[in-house]
């Protein structure tokens, strides 16, 4: 799984990092927008040789090549299957198309979640007039979901010192195994769920209309930069896709 | 006036079969250090959240008399409403730590009830230094030690600058060095005015720093006074307390006829009260 790395925050300082989250979110969609719209190989490569450089200016090129490696196989696979069952006139140039889109639409979406912080994303929904109870819920997943790996592993191994097979078996009797784990890690979550609610409502939390926020996101001039540039690229794609035929520069098989 | 008023008050968990607390009655004054102790299931978590209105407001179930904290009823106000008053930390320090990073995470009080970018912000730099905060400043609470965790959640409590602080055996997950730090931490707030009510077993470690101990068995008060009084009473050892290891040698050598004079809590007023008399 370690192409989902590129989806990974990644504490780094540069340029794209102090971007406002909200001015990347419309590039990543832009971006993504575009990358759907061709299904020809020499745009989907120049938004690709657009959106590398970017990923330097983030520090996370090695990242992304690593990912792409993971997922290199994968990547194969589309190309050899969609050459060989396509149905369209020239198969090779069709599936190496939509292999650059995949790509395409990964590293849009990387290039995003690669460099906003998880806080940074829940400020941005809140300030995009989500409520705060909602950013705050899926902040809190990311904040648990480790704790609660740790507390799955811990039950395992409990499981297991008491004799439980979990990896033997047929398919059907591995996924009977799950039931000594998932019933006690609900117990204890539910558990933990009402500790952490005492501890929040000591807090205040939910208790006043007018909470406020200690840091709060500001559009800066360079993020207005990006948002304009964003949408001119936008504006213009769609106008060539409208008026400008492109299948002549496509490969002949 | 008492900061702090118990007036004969029950409590039941709703579903429960007996009572948690039982005509409990309590007062307790501005700038006191209460340690509550007591053996397991006796009432000392409730009487914790009695203080800042988590019971009845959050647990609900039977009352009976009334708990006034600051002049007011916890009958009749919201946890929220208490929180500037009485703070509360617990057992499980991951449990209380909700947001990603330190500086979040302590301004979540504060934020909750409205207070002002600015000093919140104000709050947030000044209990990073005060609890010596700044290297974990940007961490996952996962990867923090439990001591760290601790420390993170007891600033996060002060920042909403309550007048009581209420620790429910804060320690009882740490190892013994980081168990001495937060109890150290704990025993400066109390030197700055902050009335603290801490419950804790080890009480070789608090009976130095406290006013008063207040011991617990089976939903009552059964013992109230200084740790000196408290300490050497044959009560203690019959319901099970830690008594420090320093006030049973004076306790022995008291029925020995070997009267040292005062009843030492550490083991260094052992010695000069020995070394005194001898
Ligand atoms: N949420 C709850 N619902 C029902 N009963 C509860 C609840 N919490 C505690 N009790 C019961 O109330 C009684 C007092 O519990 P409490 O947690 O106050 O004891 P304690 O002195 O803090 O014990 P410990 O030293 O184990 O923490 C116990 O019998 C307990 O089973
Ligand atoms: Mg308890």
């Amino acid at each position: 799984m370690s192409f989902l790395e590129v989806f990974q925050y990644t504490r780094q300082d540069s340029i794209i990092h102090r971007l406002d989250p909200r001015a990347k979110l419309f590039m990543a969609i832009v971006s993504a927008i575009v990358s759907l719209i061709f299904l020809e190989i020499l745009p989907l490569l120049i938004i690709l040789i657009i959106l590398i450089p970017l990923l330097v200016a983030a520090k996370s090129l090695r990242r992304w090549l690593r990912s792409m490696k993971g997922l290199s196989i994968l990547l194969v696979f589309i190309l050899v299957f969609n050459t060989l069952l396509s149905p369209a006139p020239n198969p090779l140039n069709h599936s190496i198309a939509l292999t650059l889109r995949l790509i395409a639409l990964m590293t849009s979406f990387s290039l995003f979640f690669l460099t906003v912080h998880p806080d940074e994303l829940s400020q941005a929904l809140i300030q995009m007039r989500v409520r705060f109870e909602f950013a705050f819920a899926m902040s809190m997943a990311m904040r648990y979901v480790p704790t609660l790996a740790q507390e799955a592993y811990a039950i395992m191994d409990a499981q297991k010192a008491r004799g439980v097979e979990l990896d033997k078996g047929n398919p059907l009797k591995r996924i009977r195994n799950i039931v000594p784990i998932i019933v006690p890690l609900i117990i204890v979550s539910i558990r933990r769920a009402l500790s952490i609610a005492e501890s929040m409502e000591s807090r205040g939390f939910g208790a006043s209309p007018h909470r406020t926020y200690m840091n709060r996101l500001s559009f800066k001039k360079k993020d207005w930069v990006v948002v304009f540039i964003s949408l001119l690229v936008l504006v213009l794609t769609i106008y060539i896709r409208l008026y400008i035929p492109l299948y002549v520069w496509s490969l002949p098989f | 006036m008492p900061l702090i008023e118990f007036q004969d008050f029950s409590f039941k968990y709703y579903g429960a079969d007996f009572l948690a607390l039982k005509k409990v009655n309590l007062t307790i004054s501005e700038g006191e250090y209460v340690v509550i102790t007591g053996p397991s299931g006796c009432g000392k978590t409730t009487l914790c959240r009695t203080i800042n209105g988590l019971v009845p407001q959050f647990h609900r179930g039977y009352i009976a008399g009334n708990v006034l904290v600051d002049g007011k009823n916890t009958r009749d106000h919201t946890v929220a409403e208490m929180a500037t008053i009485a703070g509360l930390v617990f057992q499980q320090p991951e449990n209380q730590l909700v947001t990603l990073n330190v500086e979040k995470e302590i301004a979540f009080g504060p934020e909750n009830l409205g207070v002002d970018p600015v000093e919140v912000r104000h709050r947030v730099e000044e209990l990073i230094s005060l609890l010596d905060l700044e290297h974990l400043r940007d961490k996952h609470p996962h990867e923090m030690s439990g001591g760290e965790q601790q420390r993170v959640a007891i600033a996060s409590i002060l920042a909403l600058k309550p007048k009581i602080m209420v620790a429910d055996e804060p320690t009882s997950n740490l190892d013994p060095k980081n168990a001495e730090l937060i109890l150290d931490i704990i025993a400066g707030l109390n030197k700055r005015d902050m009335t603290v009510i801490l419950v804790e077993h080890r009480l070789d470690l608090v009976s130095k720093d406290a006013s008063r101990i207040v011991l617990m068995n089976d939903g009552r008060i059964v013992a109230d006074g200084t740790p000196r009084n408290i300490l050497v009473k044959d009560l203690c050892q019959e319901i099970g307390v830690g008594v420090p290891k320093a006030t049973l040698v004076y306790k022995s050598l008291k029925n020995r006829g070997i009267d040292l004079g005062s009843v030492p809590l550490t083991g260094e007023e052992l010695a000069t009260l020995v070394k005194e008399a001898s």
